[in-house]
């Protein structure tokens, strides 16, 4: 080709034996490119857009935060493992048998030894975490309306997804709670954001890797995600000379983190079970083990989500019908159109593969516990917000403009204010009254708190007490400190507690503090005969000395006569 | 005593780790750039500097003759084209063969080539560049070495540069190309790969820059203001770099991989010990004689100091390494120090990997094959090259302390030398063109 400027002369060709460099901009940015202004500034709009998604986000979760929903159990498990970490260098006051990687518990210790008055700051130890949970939650509102922005070109896509984030009552309940799962999808979201966030993506890819890695040691199915993040890297860098360096520093950050996990277990000499029997017919002997505890969950199985008394029936589709069903569907459309022409249509792909892989590990047929929808929500809610703006936009030019602003406004207005969308009010199912939804209006910890109060005002902190995991740091923690109080799982489960402690028998229990529905969990859970020594001193040798409940919630104190 | 020792290895740990994450900050630098800013220009503008091209040679009879006819050669014209070998008198052979290749050039019709023999000491190469300064007439001088293969458009690349972005001092890449003639050679080939394509880069940015030996392009009047080269220093080309980043000077790298010189590993491991030790040497020195003190602003001076005292902390580090093999097998510590003890082996391992995906990137760039074996022999050969880095670094350490500062040269045989390139065909167009 003749150079165009007869004063300019072209390269020499005298390089034969040299590969030219591979010239071009990688297919995904130049879709990037090719958005809208909005794509690289937010804007006034944006902004504004922006800044009532954080401020929702604050005044949907931040309100009521401490009184609803009642602190669970698991929220209980990881409040005591960080207060573990801080005062007793261990990962868990009792035997750490590595049923969750750590990240997450280990977050939580760095947050509660930040705060002035650490569990103590905001009253119940678990609120300290929820506060942290509050934080979260901003923060991947943030990543999450940046997603959707990049992915579509436009505001109308995050704003619709942030909306649902924040104000499906499904969402409300469980990003309440301190949830590992919650700071999982906090870095799972920064994780793509990162990837995002930038034209030149090497050194983003080694910070989107070590995120990616945190989530997965905050919680382990956040490696579902993997492939979807890795693809969309492979996407943002294809074609750019950094390809398959930013490839190989993903890959090692986010192996670096989760190897870790390995490596302590490893140090420990926990990695591998004694005579390397993964027997599932009996748990280790000697000493607890990484691997077997992985071998033991990939083997776990307890019906499907699909099943009439699952909890997608029981709890998910009672709080948001309408997320899980349009989530679905927007799933499906995305899968369609990401699939159908993945170079345009990368969002789509992304937030469709994304939703179902999590998807796909909720409905494959393990133990499903109610609160592991959490990484749903948002997946959900970014499909739902491009496959709406999508459609809207694909009007003709004079009803797209109306109906771009119209339809979702609509929407959200019955969402929040019809009794039947049920986001912000619904009707009583007593008394058929229009009422706040629950998580606005019902109080419930105050149960938990009353409970607390009446040990510590006539129970003697040497007592030895089985209580649930929820209350335990307050019983550690406050002010008298109860050192014998053990959480029932550990009683039953854990033969350092059982054995040594309890002797297995009744007779070393003074009190049991039940908590809701922790005496169903006892005969659920004693399929070996390890809760026979608790169930032994509450049904034969104790008298209930305390109660308090509301609506199907109850507690009760039993003390045990010898 | 336990207790300190734990906090002496998470101490070293951490600093180990600080350092390795920055060394692979900047070996990644230009990759997270935008692509065009290490490029050579797309479009060359017509010839307008000229250019003096010094060669210092000694002991060079088998590779001075090529290395004079490709410069005499190149896509430029050659008028604008100066070219003086540079040798000590006491090197007889390098200068006949010298003399011989230009009797032949001037029977073609180039009479832009001549010998500039010194015979002072000391005989080293920064006495010969400032023995032949007096010499150069043209706009521009620059240094190649002996053994390099330059590329035919380099002039055109520098020209370009310079008259568009107007500045006085260029590096461009240079680059071991033989990375498959023994244990060590891809090892090599891709410091000089990272080093002229991502490092030096940063290094401008900052402004604080250890300049290359040759392959640089200064104006020469800047060259003459401020004093040429550095007769006492074993790295004079990072002293001028330092001394250039002192006054303020901007200084543009350029590295593309079609305009690389093309250079080769030493032949042997022990002349490979013997360069790189007195590449270790040169950066103490540097050190020592606080050119990096002039530096303008805090933070230039810090990397300065950091990377002229490198070498003896990569000496340090190779005793690290012998005392965390050690503690490793004999030294039972808590699981958070063993954890944290752990950090620079992740590093290591990140280094490894970002060196397999660079010799891939090399070998791509340059149309050359990467079979299983050369992996492998990366792998195998990875820390053995630490080792020897380190061991090099140490013995730079102990010549300086005791004294020895004397030119340990590297040998050449052309082990990177493929067929001839292709000669400029249009020379005499180009020539009327420029005109």
């Amino acid at each position: 080709m003749a150079p165009r400027d007869p004063a300019i002369v072209r390269p020499g060709a005298a390089a034969g034996t040299v590969t030219p460099l591979r010239r071009g901009t990688p297919a995904t940015a130049r879709l990037l490119d090719a958005a809208s202004a909005a794509q690289r500034s937010l804007g006034r709009w944006g902004l504004a857009a922006l800044a009532f998604a954080l401020v929702s986000g604050l005044l949907t979760h931040g309100y009521h935060l401490f009184t609803y929903p009642l602190y669970s159990t698991d929220e209980g498990i990881y409040v005591e493992r960080a207060w573990a970490v801080i005062h007793e260098d261990r990962l868990s006051p009792q035997t750490y048998y590595y049923d969750h990687a750590p990240g997450g518990w280990l977050q939580l210790a760095v947050w509660e030894f930040l705060l002035p008055r650490h569990f103590e700051m905001f009253g119940n130890p678990v609120d300290s975490g929820r506060v942290l949970m509050l934080l979260v939650h901003l923060a991947s509102v943030f990543f999450l309306f940046e997603i959707a922005r990049k992915l579509s070109g436009g505001l109308l896509a995050p704003v619709i997804a942030t909306f649902l984030f924040n104000f499906s009552p499904l969402a409300v309940f469980y990003q309440r709670m301190m949830l590992l799962d919650n700071l999982m999808v906090f870095w799972v979201l920064l994780s793509i954001y990162l990837l995002l966030l930038r034209r030149t993506v090497l050194f983003a890819a080694l910070w989107s890797g070590l995120a990616f890695g945190v989530s997965v040691v905050t919680k382990e199915n956040a490696i579902f995600f993997a492939p979807t993040i890795f693809y969309l890297l492979y996407r943002r860098t294809k074609g750019d000379p950094s390809h398959r360096f930013a490839m190989t520093l993903w890959v090692f950050a986010a192996g670096a983190i989760i190897s870790a996990y390995f490596l302590y277990a490893t140090l420990k000499g926990e990695l591998f079970p004694p005579q390397l029997d993964f027997s599932l017919t009996h748990q280790p002997q000697g000493h607890v083990s990484l691997l077997y505890e992985l071998w033991y969950q990939v083997h776990r199985n307890q019906g499907t989500l699909f099943s009439p008394g699952s909890f997608l029936h029981t709890s998910w589709l009672p709080k948001d019908k309408y997320l899980l069903a349009g989530g679905t569907a927007a799933m499906l459309v995305s899968l369609y159109l990401g699939w159908r022409d993945k170079e345009r249509n990368l969002g789509f792909l992304v937030a469709g593969t994304l939703a179902f892989e999590i998807g796909l590990y909720l409905a494959r047929g393990s133990v499903i516990l109610d609160f592991y929808v959490i990484p749903l929500i948002p997946m959900f809610a970014l499909c739902i917000g491009l496959v709406a703006d999508r459609a809207l936009k694909a009007l003709a030019p004079p009803v797209s403009r109306v109906a771009v602003a119209v339809v979702p406004a609509l929407a959200a207005a019955l969402l929040l204010l019809l009794p039947t969308g049920g986001y912000l009010l619904t009707h009583d199912p007593q008394t058929g009254k229009l009422k706040p939804n629950d998580v606005y209006y019902l109080p419930l910890t105050y149960l938990q708190q009353e409970q607390i109060a009446w040990i510590r005002a006539h129970i003697p902190p040497t007592a030895r007490i089985i209580s649930d995991d929820d209350i335990w740091v307050a019983l550690h923690d406050g002010s008298p400190s109860y050192p014998y109080d053990e959480s029932h799982f550990e009683a039953a489960s854990d033969p350092a507690v059982r054995n040594k402690i309890f002797g297995g028998s009744w007779q070393n229990i003074d009190y049991i503090v039940l908590s809701n529905g922790m005496k169903q969990a006892i005969i659920l859970n004693n399929t070996g005969g390890q809760e026979d020594y608790i169930l032994d001193a509450l049904n034969n040798h104790s008298t209930e000395i305390w109660q308090a409940s509301r609506g199907n919630v109850h507690l009760a104190i039993y003390e045990v006569r010898k | 005593m336990r207790d300190l020792l734990y906090a002496g290895l998470v101490f070293f740990s951490l600093l180990v780790t600080l350092q390795s994450a920055h060394t692979l900050y900047v070996t990644l630098y230009t990759w997270d750039r935008p692509p065009d800013e290490a490029r050579a220009p797309g479009h060359f503008l017509p010839p307008r500097l000229s250019f003096t091209v010094m060669l210092p040679a000694r002991h060079e009879e088998a590779v001075i003759a090529t290395t004079i006819e490709r410069v005499v050669r190149a896509n430029y014209p050659a008028n604008l084209i100066q070219v003086l070998v540079v040798c000590s008198a006491d090197d007889d052979g390098t200068i006949a063969k010298a003399e011989e290749q230009i009797r032949e050039l001037r029977r073609e019709g180039y009479g832009n080539v001549s010998v500039v023999v010194f015979h002072d000491k000391p005989i080293n190469k920064p006495h010969g560049l400032n023995a032949a300064l007096p010499n150069a007439t043209h706009d521009v001088v620059t240094i190649f070495d002996a053994e390099d293969d330059i590329h035919p458009d380099i002039f055109n690349v520098v020209n370009t540069v310079m008259e568009t972005e107007h500045v006085k001092v260029v590096q461009a890449g240079v680059q071991l190309m033989n990375f498959d003639s023994s244990w060590y050679s891809a090892l090599n080939v891709l410091e000089y790969f990272f080093w002229f394509k991502s490092r030096l880069h940063y290094y401008a940015r900052k402004g604080a820059i250890t300049l290359g030996g040759n392959t640089v392009f200064f104006d020469r009047a800047l060259l003459v203001r401020i004093g040429g080269w550095d007769e006492t220093n074993l790295t004079e080309d990072a002293d001028i770099g330092l001394r250039l980043s002192g006054t303020g000077e901007k200084i543009r790298v350029v590295y593309d991989d079609r305009y690389v010189t093309r250079e080769e590993t030493p032949p042997t491991l022990g002349q490979f010990i013997k360069q790189r030790t007195r590449w270790s040497q040169g950066f103490i020195q540097t050190l020592h004689k606080g050119t990096w003190k002039g530096l303008p602003t805090r933070k230039q001076r810090l990397l300065a100091f950091y990377t002229l005292a490198f070498p003896q902390f990569q000496a340090l580090l190779g005793l690290y390494v012998l005392f965390s093999l050690v503690t490793m097998f004999s030294l039972k510590v808590p699981v958070q120090v063993a954890l944290i003890s752990y950090l620079p082996v992740g590093m290591l391992v990140a280094q490894f990997l970002v060196s397999v995906v660079g010799l891939r990137e090399f070998t791509a760039a340059h149309g050359l094959k990467l079979t299983r074996a050369d992996l492998v022999r990366l792998a195998l050969a990875w820390f053995p090259y630490q080792i020897v880095l380190a061991y090099a670094a140490g013995r730079a350490v102990v010549r300086q302390a005791r004294g020895i500062n004397n030119w340990e040269k590297t040998a050449h045989v052309g082990a990177h030398r493929g067929p001839a390139i292709e000669p400029a065909q249009n020379v005499k167009e180009m020539i009327d063109g420029a005109a």
